[in-house]
């Protein structure tokens, strides 16, 4: 037999979660801790191309994440030999371009509704 | 005192159970919003052989047919019941998936699916099972052909039917692998070449990215920027045209000066240049750039303000890769809104959605 206590407790969470189901289905959405990340991070984001061992800056940060989004799944990686705060690569390598990332790109990245 | 007690209790577990099945409800309809589910079945549209009866399309279904949106089988519930015109293909992680996704989309379809993909070579969705050749590496117009089969067999054998290349930027100082070598001539010479392998095989090809230079401005700083664009920029866009074998234009989102100028806003939403596009290049369709890549946040209050502009400005396919698909049935209700108070003409609409009907192979009554 459950205590009182406890199902008060209990009915309390029931009562906030559906409260914010009812939120969602009205599309109110709460910040997301991957947003928290992204704010929080004061660096400035980095997407790099890598073809044929060339590495550039890609510039345009939405077009990096469609383009790496395109590509291939994205994994964590080493920073490579002469780049500096790269934590995340998409795409094969090989003949195929490879995306580069930050952790400040890759949080942005994983904000936006293409991703 | 102990039947206060127990009536309390009893209280308490009388809300658990109703919280329960409140929370229960909840989360169904809130599954059901994430999958599209709740979106209504636009209406179907008359089909007799291989004609399409324009006026039994209702105005959100022929929006919904200028709409390419991202090729999620999640979400192949909603995109069937909005018809919408296209899916955009990334990478996948098995071609026994890639096969099996655009079957289970095209399956009933009365009007296909447009299946897309942005194969280039160097840039490449399917690298995890097939390499093709980069563009910057061809040299002679039979290895543009080769590379154009090659590619095109490969994308017929997944299903896809609209390829988002060939490039036919003058320069890429970035990746250095998407554009043809050479001066203007070769490279045009090698896009038509490379077109001419890819339809070979059924596969429609775009050239892009009108009207040029987007392979080589970059600011870290900003999304969008501007660049000005000679007549050689635009040069291999008249030349495949006039070869006969380009069906679509993918447009930039660059603002541009000189022989193109957007007047100070990106190409895609400039009805000037997408409307020169349409006169120099009569059939053709225009494709805009990815909804969400436009960098347009710099000219717009909003997101609803960004779609009315792609729309107004002409565009006769319209990318937009957002995975909810309450948003994108939302834009075509904003489209269809903004045609009912006259900000973008019903004329229009039918224009571009006869077009991609006859690229699809229809005829249009």
């Amino acid at each position: 037999m459950v205590k009182k206590k406890t199902l008060i407790i209990v009915n309390i969470s029931l009562g906030f979660l559906a409260f914010l189901l009812l939120l969602s289905l009205f599309d109110v959405t709460i910040p997301s801790l991957g947003k928290a990340a992204f704010v929080v991070d004061q660096s400035d984001p980095v997407c790099l191309v890598s073809w044929n061992g060339e590495f550039n800056d890609r510039g345009n940060l939405d077009r990096c994440c469609l383009e790496a989004r395109e590509q291939s799944s994205c994994r964590r990686t080493q920073t490579p030999e002469g780049q500096s705060d790269i934590k995340w690569v998409c795409g094969e390598g090989g003949t195929n371009v490879q995306y580069w990332l930050n952790a400040k790109a890759y949080n942005y990245c994983k904000q936006q509704v293409i991703w | 005192m102990v039947k206060h007690k127990k009536k309390r209790w009893l209280d308490a577990q009388k809300v658990f159970v109703i919280l329960l099945l409140i929370i229960v409800v909840l989360s169904a309809l809130s599954i059901a919003k994430f999958y599209g589910l709740l979106i209504p079945e636009l209406p179907q549209t008359i089909v007799h052989g291989n004609t399409v009866y324009l006026d039994s399309m209702s105005l959100e279904t022929k929006i919904a047919q200028m709409v390419v949106v991202i090729g999620d089988r999640r979400m192949i519930t909603p995109w069937k019941n909005m018809h919408v015109g296209g899916i955009h293909m990334y990478t996948l992680p098995t071609e026994y998936i890639f096969n099996n996704t655009v079957i289970d989309f095209q399956y009933n379809q009365k009007i296909p699916f447009f299946v897309t993909s942005d194969l280039e070579g160097c840039f490449n969705p399917f690298s995890r099972f097939r390499n093709f050749t980069a563009a910057s590496e061809v040299t002679t117009l039979g290895d543009a052909f080769e590379k154009g089969f090659f590619e095109g067999e490969y994308l017929k054998s997944l299903g896809i039917n609209l390829n988002f290349a060939p490039v036919v930027d003058l320069n890429d100082s970035i990746w250095k692998c998407r554009a043809f070598p050479g001066d203007v001539e070769k490279i045009s010479k090698l896009a038509n070449s490379y077109v001419l392998g890819l339809q070979s095989q059924g596969i429609l090809a775009t050239a892009k990215h009108y009207p040029g230079k987007t392979l080589v401005v970059k600011d870290p700083h900003k999304f969008v920027v501007g660049a000005e664009i000679s007549n050689d920029d635009i040069l291999p866009y008249g030349y495949l045209y006039d070869k006969g074998g380009i069906k679509a234009i993918m447009v930039s989102h660059l603002i541009t000066t000189g022989s193109i100028d957007s007047q100070g806003v990106p190409s895609v939403v400039s009805p000037k240049v997408i409307q020169d596009i349409k006169d120099q290049y009569p059939g053709i369709l225009v494709i805009s750039d990815e909804i969400h890549m436009l960098g347009l946040r710099n000219f717009y209050q909003n997101i609803d303000e960004v779609y009315i502009a792609v729309f107004k400005a002409g565009n006769d396919v319209v990318l937009n890769f957002d995975r909810d698909p309450n948003e994108i049935y939302r834009m075509i209700q904003i489209i269809r809104d903004a045609v009912a108070r006259g900000e973008i003409s019903e004329s229009q609409i039918d224009e571009s959605v006869t077009k991609i009907l006859k690229v699809k192979g229809f005829n249009v009554a």
